[in-house]
């Protein structure tokens, strides 16, 4: 009962923790764009006054699969953050490791897209289209990476790819996994859909894409589902290549310097066109997560 | 209950269903219904028997006919009976009013019932005879609707006697080496055999039963076949009959020629078991991403049927215990929401008359059991957690990562990402986006068509939530062919190099869900709104102009169409193109005169005396 009882506070621990730093990210993120193009920007707080601002509004949906496809999609985002670890803690560490994140990161785009498809507006389904598109593009290197990491462990559980990281090195690192590294930076922002990859969204084209239905509480958790999001792609980096933390605060630490790395490229940079993603991805990082592969088969 | 006794029904039920029909159309439905239930009913209650009868010695010399089950054949039979007894009761609504349905019912309870004599069957007469059963009512079946589908039908059959012609030599040859074609006395024999022999009848047992389960060079046949067939028969065709060859791989691979000697079978560094994995990847990659752009939701289906049986031929060729308990709970599973898919798009044709992916879309709000029970499949098919697609797969990716074999890993996984792309898109085209003005009236799916693709849903979460059921009797049958044993417990597996746990995932995504939905629920409520609400800003836009189905995914699709042309099929169509030629050719000497065919005689006549007086042959 006691371990019950502890198992619980953790998770609530965990996914609190997880949507603190996801929201903080979202808040500085806004701030340091502003900066860099040499405006004062929103205070940090701002996502947060926003959503609560959102779920006091009204809103309007177009039926049940409206509904129920933001909340598959935000129930998936929190049940993959319960299988990362953060410091020492990981509530769902023996329940199918990676290979379940990586099948449960789907849930994210499929219910958003099941949800806007519902609202008919062709904006949306562009939208679902391009992130789809995107998707399969980041995919083949995320793969090609996630493979490398798993054969180079011999393992699919992400907490034992961190423990083994904490007697041998970081796995960036050590050199066979050092490609598979710098291919994850490269498609880092694809994964988290900022800028030059927001091409789903592209707010002057297709009115934001998914999002031009939602309004008031549905906002609100595309929000939220947002943060959650931006913690998962960079702790899945920190966990598997940084080799975790065993505190939380380092483990912090760590998200925030990958963090400012890709704001810098998401500040800077103009919108790719779709075809233009979809060769950047599969040229440069697929090549490197390839070239990272074959070094690790090669010194199994 | 005696298995002999099982195939008299099957059979004797089939004959029984179509006489009736003369009689009355309501008997034949009954009797239908009730055989093939009863079918289902027996062979559950067939679960562990393990029996050996000789039903027939007179045939040859030395051949006896055998029937035999064991848990492999009782796997597949349980399978076979499900899906089939579920497409006929879909048949009921789906059939009713078109023409020659006595004969539709016949031909569907004969596949049936001889696919549960291929399963059955303990020696390779018995093998074939149903097996050619099976594929000439298939054909009877694809080519019912006549018209397009005559030629589907016809490139089917002509691939599949190419395949039994195959199979019949390599038969043939085990009846000439060792002078039996008992199965069980027949893998003792090969244990000793050489290479090179093991390997010829690989290659011909391996065509035979490729063909029929469409590994990609074979597989031409596959996409008109499926999408020409009644969509009934479409889930029965997808669902199990091309998992016989899936059954004759196992057959041929663990029991003839054993685990070890398949293992084992290699020369100048190519191994044979490596060259069927990576012929299984092929068998993934190609066909799922050529089914991103189809726009005929069954031809889409169809495509990605070969695909999903190229994850069963890698997992199967792969040969570890993990992989072979992947791929045989794959075989299931791809049965299971294979057959729903077919199901669900036989439904929405039923209504709408058309299955045309560009000219669907919105029918969530006339249909939406049929769509809720769509997605089931397609989050089946994708391998969504909690269904049972993710534990077959998890399964084989496992074994592949771990075996150090990451790049067949990194293809199969992206088959998966491939996969989710053209379910949206079937999801998306035919129930989301705007509702066309000509589908205004729909009614939903009558019972009997909604209940079998119940049945089907039910079975994708239950399996999805408790793997161990089907695993632990797939875990027996891989023991009994000599492989590991698996650590099995009813939410999974436990291991060492990561174990899976499906009732803890169950569990947080339940409590998560509740909670989420719950601060959902505390929002202000929100008002219920039509497309143009927000879209048009509340001014008039015209109806039915709206919707952002046709090409899909259009920049995807540009980029990589040029690469999935299908050049084998172009290549089959080539060669069949040159026999006509050359057929049309040898035609013109059947002139019709009687003056030419005498001269023909003479001519023969004296070409055979030429060669008396030159060589004095006789």
């Amino acid at each position: 009962m006691e371990l019950m009882v502890i198992m619980i506070f953790k998770i609530i621990l965990v996914i609190f923790l997880a949507f603190i730093i996801g929201i903080f990210f979202l808040g500085l993120s806004r701030k340091i764009i502003a900066r860099i193009q040499w405006r004062y920007g929103p205070p940090i707080t701002q996502p947060i006054i926003d959503i609560i601002k959102l779920f006091n509004q009204g809103s309007m949906s177009h039926g049940v699969l409206f509904n129920f496809g933001i909340i598959l999609s935000l129930v998936g985002s929190i049940v993959v953050i319960l299988f990362l670890p953060m410091g020492k803690m990981c509530p769902l560490s023996s329940s199918g490791g990676l290979l379940v994140i990586l099948y449960l990161m789907l849930l994210l785009p499929l219910g958003i897209a099941l949800s806007s498809g519902e609202a008919a507006n062709p904006n949306a389904s562009i939208g679902i289209s391009r992130k789809f598109i995107l998707a399969l593009g980041y995919e083949v290197p995320l793969l090609l990476i996630f493979l490398a990491v798993m054969t180079h462990y011999n393992t699919i559980s992400i907490v034992k790819i961190v423990k083994m990281q904490s007697n041998t090195g970081w796995s960036l690192t050590s050199l066979p996994l050092l490609l598979s590294g710098i291919a994850y930076l490269l498609i880092l922002p694809a994964i988290l859909g900022v800028r030059p990859f927001e091409i789903f969204k592209a707010p002057q084209e297709i009115s934001s894409g998914p999002m031009v239905e939602y309004g008031g509480k549905f906002l609100a958790f595309a929000t939220i589902q947002h943060a959650f999001n931006e913690f998962i792609g960079i702790s899945i980096f920190v966990n598997l290549f940084l080799g975790g933390a065993s505190n939380p605060g380092y483990f912090f630490l760590k998200m925030l310097v990958v963090f400012f790395i890709y704001q810098f490229v998401n500040a800077v940079f103009p919108r790719f066109r779709i075809e233009q993603a979809l060769k950047y991805l599969w040229k440069w990082p697929t090549l490197l997560a390839f070239v990272g592969l074959i070094i690790v088969a090669i010194t199994n | 209950m005696n298995i002999e006794v099982l195939l008299v029904i099957a059979f004797g039920g089939a004959l029984i269903t179509y006489l009736l029909g003369k009689i009355s159309k309501r008997a034949r439905n009954v009797s239908a219904v009730a055989i093939s239930l009863a079918l289902v009913v027996i062979i559950a209650f067939l679960y562990n028997a393990s029996s050996n009868i000789t039903f027939y010695t007179g045939f040859l010399k030395n051949l006896s006919l055998v029937l035999r089950i064991n848990t492999l054949s009782w796997f597949f039979a349980i399978t076979i009976s499900v899906v089939g007894a579920l497409s006929i009761i879909f048949s009921l609504s789906y059939i009713k009013g078109k023409e020659r349905t006595d004969f539709y019912y016949l031909m569907m309870m004969l596949v049936n019932a001889s696919m549960i004599g291929i399963v059955l069957a303990g020696d390779f007469v018995t093998f074939y005879i149903f097996w050619e059963i099976m594929s000439w009512s298939a054909f009877l079946l694809i080519s019912y609707n006549r018209g397009t589908a005559m030629a589907a039908g016809m490139k089917y059959i002509i691939m599949s006697v190419i395949g039994s012609m195959a199979m019949l030599i390599g038969i043939l040859s085990l009846y000439a080496n060792y002078g039996t074609l008992n199965i069980s006395e027949i893998s003792t024999f090969m244990a000793s055999a050489s290479s090179g022999y093991i390997l010829f009848i690989l290659i011909t047992f391996g065509i035979g039963f490729g063909v029929k389960s469409a590994i990609v060079p074979l597989h031409a046949w596959l996409p008109d076949a499926h999408s020409q067939a009644p969509s009934p028969f479409s889930a029965v065709l997808s669902g199990v009959l091309i998992k016989m060859g899936i059954y004759g791989f196992i057959l041929i691979l663990y029991v003839i020629v054993g685990l070890k000697n398949f293992l084992g079978l290699s020369s100048n560094g190519f191994s044979f078991h490596y060259i069927l994995c990576i012929l299984g990847v092929i068998t993934i990659v190609i066909p799922s991403f050529i089914a991103i752009l189809q726009n005929d939701a069954k031809r889409l289906l169809a495509w990605s049927s070969i695909g999903q049986i190229g994850y069963i031929i890698l997992a199967i060729a792969f040969g570890t215990s993990l992989g072979f308990a992947g791929g045989t709970f794959h075989i299931l599973n791809h049965a299971i929401f294979k057959a729903l898919l077919f199901l669900t798009v036989g439904a929405v044709e039923y209504r709408t008359g058309t299955r045309d992916l560009n000219s669907l879309g919105g029918l969530i709000k006339k249909m939406p059991i049929t769509f809720l029970l769509a997605l089931i499949g397609a989050f089946g098919l994708i391998g969504v957690p909690l269904t049972n697609g993710f534990v077959s797969k998890w399964l084989i990716y496992k074994t592949l990562i771990l075996e150090g074999h990451p790049f067949l890993a990194f293809f199969a996984l992206l088959g998966t990402w491939a996969a989710i792309l053209y379910t949206y898109k079937l999801i998306h085209n035919i129930f989301l986006g705007e509702l066309q003005e000509k589908h205004n009236n729909i009614e939903k799916t009558p019972f009997s068509m909604q209940l079998p693709m119940i049945v089907l849903a039910l079975a994708i979460i239950l399996f999805g939530i408790l793997p161990g059921i089907p695993l632990k009797i797939i875990n027996s049958i891989g023991v009994s062919f000599g492989l590991e044993s698996l650590n099995i417990n009813i939410w999974g597996i436990a291991s060492d190099t990561g174990a899976l746990n499906t009732i803890n995932i169950f569990m947080a995504v339940l409590i998560i869900g509740l909670i989420v939905w719950l601060i959902f629920k505390a929002g202000r409520k929100s008002v219920k709104v039509t497309q143009d609400n927000n879209y048009a800003a509340g001014t008039y836009i015209p109806k039915g102009k709206y919707n952002y189905s046709v090409n899909f995914y259009n920049p995807l699709q540009r980029m990589i169409s040029p690469f999935l042309k299908d050049f084998i099929d172009d290549f089959y169509m080539w060669i069949s193109r040159g026999i006509k030629k050359m057929s049309i050719s040898i035609r013109r000497i059947y002139t019709g005169d009687i003056g030419n065919y005498v001269m023909y005689i003479v001519l023969f006549l004296a070409l055979l005396i030429f060669i008396q007086i030159k060589w004095n042959l006789w």
